[in-house]
């Protein structure tokens, strides 16, 4: 499908790449500030955070290491009986790490709860989180976050990694997605 | 949690599978908390919110029924607030259940779990049977 029949399902722009590549800077400098003179661990969760992943990273100007985890999902291709699976676990240990997890959209917080505690259980030095966006509308679970790019309102976003139906994630934009997509599905 | 409720409403059976999946622990109506007192001190109306988390020290109140009943939750839920300040509750609105079912690939599954009785509840509490009352009387 080519991106211009991709943007056809884009009711609007919500945050467009200039601002979204202006906030991964900031949140780089930002980083790279608060844990200066020691080593970082990023650990990304795929899918979605890819993008932000490769981009922050590049933004971050001390010595970082990367890593990478997928959690299944609750809903299609998972049994209702099923608990939450680590479908890909970290390559190295991280005890007695500075790990920052990073995370595309946080929003009811469950897959984020899970982790902290999974990543928590490894002892790292310190675990922190961030974010790209956040919608806090649809928090079920409290989560201190240590970086955070946007909060957003509450309405199913697509691009810059994030997907509906595995599609979408190559937008490099942040866009909302027409209801009659899903509504039609 | 051991067993499982029956619970009122298909939708809290599927926030309780949700809540399973991620391993957050749940209870399900726990606790009833009075907000209405007549002259003589009895209680005329209380409020029971569907799930209580422990790890989180959180209330969760689902409701997916309609508009009328909508109103008088949130009715309940501000005397709640006035008399349990302390208490945390979260309303769960069906525009949030719709939304959460989105995320999940389930739309499909939301309008079928929205509005509608899933079993029927084990016992009656006194804020369903005050609020059965005020529909009936309504």
């Amino acid at each position: 499908m080519p991106a211009s029949a991709l943007e056809q399902d884009v009711a609007e722009v919500l945050i467009d790449e200039a601002t979204l590549q202006a906030k991964v800077a900031e949140l780089g400098a930002l980083i790279s500030a608060d844990y200066e003179g020691r080593q970082v661990t990023l650990v990304s969760v795929l899918k979605g955070a890819l993008p932000f992943m490769a981009d922050l990273m590049r933004a971050i100007s001390i010595a970082v290491r990367i890593d990478l985890m997928e959690v299944s999902s609750y809903g299609s291709g998972t049994e209702s009986s099923g608990r939450v699976r680590i479908l890909k676990d970290l390559s190295s240990s991280i005890e007695d790490k500075h790990v920052l997890i990073v995370e595309d959209i946080i929003d009811t917080g469950l897959t984020l709860n899970y982790l902290t505690q999974y990543l928590g259980g490894k002892q790292p030095a310190s675990l922190g989180i961030c974010t790209l966006l956040d919608k806090p509308a649809r928090r079920l679970v409290e989560i201190d976050l240590d970086y955070r790019g946007f909060e957003i309102p509450d309405r199913f976003v697509i691009g810059y990694g994030l997907d509906y139906d595995e599609i979408y994630r190559n937008l490099p934009y942040i866009g909302v997605l027409r209801p009659e997509v899903y509504e039609g599905a | 949690m051991t067993g499982t409720p029956r619970f009122a409403h298909a939708s809290e059976a599927e926030l309780a599978r949700i809540l399973d999946y991620y391993k957050v622990e749940w209870q399900y109506e726990p606790r009833t908390f009075p907000i209405r007192w007549n002259a003589e001190g009895m209680v005329t109306e209380s409020f029971a919110p569907d799930f209580y988390l422990p790890e989180l020290d959180m209330y969760l109140e689902l409701t997916t029924l309609k508009q009328s009943l909508v109103r008088k939750k949130n009715r309940k839920l501000r005397y709640l607030r006035e008399l349990y300040p302390m208490i945390r509750i979260k309303l769960f609105y069906a525009r949030d259940f719709k939304a959460l079912m989105l995320k999940y690939g389930r739309l499909d599954a939301a309008a079928s779990l929205i509005g509608i009785e899933g079993q029927p509840p084990p016992k009656k509490t006194v804020a369903t049977a005050v609020e059965e009352a005020d529909v009936s009387a309504a």
